[in-house]
């Protein structure tokens, strides 16, 4: 048990240091909080990171398509927090009809990364904490703790630099703005073993209700959730110890892969 | 411009050069035939690993895998043993058509979807999931639908029905045509690139119907490729004295005997352990692993601090290489070693990504397909597939104004952007 709290400390310190490195750096600093777990612990630590406070705007990108229990969260803790909270809309693409129906893809990208686009260019943000970890997809596996988009928010993931020893790059040329991940080296398991340690409020979503819980929480129209009993913290540490299912399977997104694998498999790849 | 001509770039999936050149000579393509007359059609090799996700990747970016970062169409992330699908998303070189200045019309290159914006027309290849993000610029989708355009064959009816894949192959191939011949007609354009795929699904199924004149479908067989055949006839005869032409394509094909499961090998010596009773497949791979393979026959090491539960530490990595590359050396099924040739990466990869590089590629003997699947009992089984990927025998046949001038020995598919590039430099001069 010592063993496992040390780990969870070593996490800790090492991405309150990341959090105040960046705000020492970017004034005009944001903060992405979807509500699911990964960034309500994210806010955890900013809040011990400024004793309480968080001298940031937080952006919640609202797609229009949360679950209940997300707004409900979302409104009683950054009242209670003293949140300076934004909501982000893409309220043009809205009045045009994008939804889940006219199709997953477009959804996502109009009423998420649109809606983030427009605000960072409104606000004139230079950077951005998201709440990311480098296990939860393949896509992340090259992520930077300081990570850089240029104005197109593209990725280029050849030109980011080395983040040996701890040695961040913390500068921006003015076209682009840096995506700050603290939590880019904690693991599933580690946000539950920490959340249980502090006592960290999280979504009833996560908790299991006849037998299925939500492992991973966005829009309520693309995900569904898992079989699982663990309806408290400790069960859901206990079930991630034994778990072999990925976390985002439950996510639409990854339906396609099914979907991908079956074509492969007519043709007699896999 | 003018006077430095277009480039018009014809894909046939998975054709080998020996079957190409022996349809063009019994009069099944006439048009290629005409074609071959005059101009050279070379034997290149494919890549390594033979595959089209990896193949095409290479012919767009001229690229090695390691620079392009395309290694399968499955891969498995570092820190995970989760499958995931590379896709256009994933790859990490431009394509050609990215680096030219002109416009370029693109039509069903595999390993292109999602599309994004070029200066052009872009509607990817398989394995694209709609056809919504597979159509750039999306204002020409609803000309797309209404040709009846769908990006590939449903392979799913060749194991009901051979009459029902047949037919859904022909329909697939007659909407490709039409669409070629919309985008032709309609858009301006320097290069014009097109792939056929149907080959090569009708090539898996129906190999021994090319080789056998008794085959049920020989005649359907042939008929498919006299098909593509005729487009690629109403191509050329559109095409005048400054237009380079190029035909490829990403790897051979043959006769298929035998499917050989490459993890069952490394489980039955002892290399790889999981619990095939569990679902999950990679999820399951235990900590004693030491190495596991990803389709077709591509060995990645179980290394420490590269997988969740790597146990390779770099001092060991050398020998359990060695002692994999001997296995498969001397593996046999039925007498008949099951490897034509064993690579290590850094005798095929180089490049920024090597380090995402299988640690070993097999390259299956004649007949024999290696697979990696995870769920197969026996080490080997018979297939419904009759054919299967080859990597010493694709094929290339370039035409321009000029001479072309002969390839290089161990030419192979990415080479093909940069030999045309010189011809058009060497046209400049």
């Amino acid at each position: 048990m010592t063993k496992t709290l040390d780990h969870l400390s070593r996490l800790e310190n090492q991405s309150i240091f990341i959090i105040r490195e960046a705000y020492s750096q970017f004034r005009n600093i944001a903060m992405l909080w979807s509500i699911g777990k990964d960034s309500t612990t994210l806010m955890w630590l900013v809040r011990k990171a400024f004793f309480g406070k968080v001298p940031f705007a937080v952006l919640h990108i609202d797609t229009g398509y949360k679950f209940k229990e997300i707004y409900d969260f979302r409104d009683t803790y950054a009242q209670q927090w003293g949140i300076n909270l934004m909501v982000v809309k893409n309220d043009e693409a809205i009045a045009q009809g994008v939804c889940p129906k006219t199709g997953k893809f477009e959804c996502c990208n109009q009423l998420k990364t649109e809606a983030l686009k427009q605000t960072m260019d409104k606000y004139k943000f230079k950077a951005l904490y998201l709440g990311i970890r480098r296990d939860e997809h393949g896509i992340r596996a090259k992520e930077r703790v300081f990570s850089t988009r240029d104005e197109d928010f593209e990725w280029d993931y050849k030109n980011q630099s080395p983040e040996l020893w701890d040695q961040y790059k913390t500068k921006a040329t003015h076209e682009e703005h840096i995506r700050v991940h603290p939590l880019l080296g904690w693991t599933e398991l580690d946000i539950w073993q920490y959340i249980l340690r502090e006592n960290i409020p999280i979504v009833s979503l996560y908790f299991a209700k006849q037998g299925r819980r939500y492992r991973s929480i966005g829009c309520e129209t693309c995900c569904s959730p898992v079989a699982s009993q663990a309806d408290t913290v400790e069960k859901i540490v206990e079930e991630l110890q034994t778990s072999t299912i990925s976390e985002r399977s439950g996510r639409a997104q990854d339906k396609e892969s099914a979907y991908i694998m079956q074509k492969l498999r007519s043709l007699g790849y896999m | 411009m003018s006077c430095m001509g277009r480039t018009v770039f014809i894909g046939l999936d998975g054709v080998p050069h020996g079957l190409l050149k022996r349809l063009a000579d019994d009069g099944t393509m006439p048009h290629c035939r005409r074609l071959f007359e005059i101009g050279n059609l070379h034997c290149i090799a494919s890549t390594i690993p033979d595959i089209s996700s990896v193949a095409w990747s290479s012919i767009i970016t001229g690229k090695n895998p390691a620079e392009h970062g395309i290694f399968g169409f499955v891969d498995i992330p570092i820190n995970t043993y989760r499958i995931s699908f590379p896709n256009y998303l994933s790859l990490k070189s431009k394509p050609f058509w990215e680096k030219s200045e002109g416009r370029s019309v693109i039509l069903n290159v595999p390993s292109t979807f999602p599309v994004r914006e070029m200066n052009g027309v872009h509607i990817s290849g398989f394995v694209s999931l709609d056809l919504e993000r597979s159509v750039y610029p999306p204002g020409l989708l609803s000309q797309v639908k209404a040709l009846d355009y769908k990006v590939d064959v449903d392979a799913e009816k060749a194991h009901v029905s051979m009459d029902m894949f047949l037919s859904d192959l022909d329909k697939t191939l007659t909407a490709r045509g039409k669409v070629c011949d919309h985008l032709w007609q309609h858009e301006k354009w320097d290069t014009f690139m097109i792939v056929f795929t149907g080959t090569d699904r009708l090539m898996h199924f129906l190999w021994d119907a090319y080789e056998d004149e008794e085959h049920w479908y020989y005649k359907a067989f042939r008929g498919h490729f006299s098909k593509v055949d005729a487009i690629v006839g109403s191509i050329i005869d559109r095409l005048n004295d400054n237009d380079i032409l190029v035909m490829c394509s990403d790897h051979g094909m043959e006769h298929l005997d035998k499917n050989v499961y490459v993890n069952a090998i490394l489980k039955e010596h002892g290399f790889l352990h999981y619990d095939p009773a569990l679902k999950g497949g990679f999820a399951n791979i235990d900590g004693r692993t030491k190495a596991f393979s990803l389709d077709p026959a591509r060995i990645y090491l179980n290394k420490r601090g590269k997988f969740p539960r790597g146990c390779v530490a770099p001092n060991d990595e050398e020998k359990i290489i060695e002692d994999i590359c001997e296995l498969f050396q001397r593996y046999a099924v039925g007498g008949k070693a099951v490897c034509k040739a064993i690579y290590r990466k850094k005798e095929i990869f180089h490049g920024p990504f090597i380090d995402l590089a299988p640690d070993i590629v097999l390259i299956g003997n004649e007949g024999i397909n290696l697979h990696s699947g995870l769920t197969a009992e026996n080490t080997s089984e018979e297939t419904i597939f009759s054919g299967k990927h080859t990597q010493h025998d694709a094929f290339l046949y370039v035409r321009g104004r000029d001479k072309c001038p002969s390839v290089k020995e161990g030419f192979n598919v990415s080479n093909i952007i940069g030999y045309i590039d010189s011809l058009k430099a060497e046209r400049w001069r």
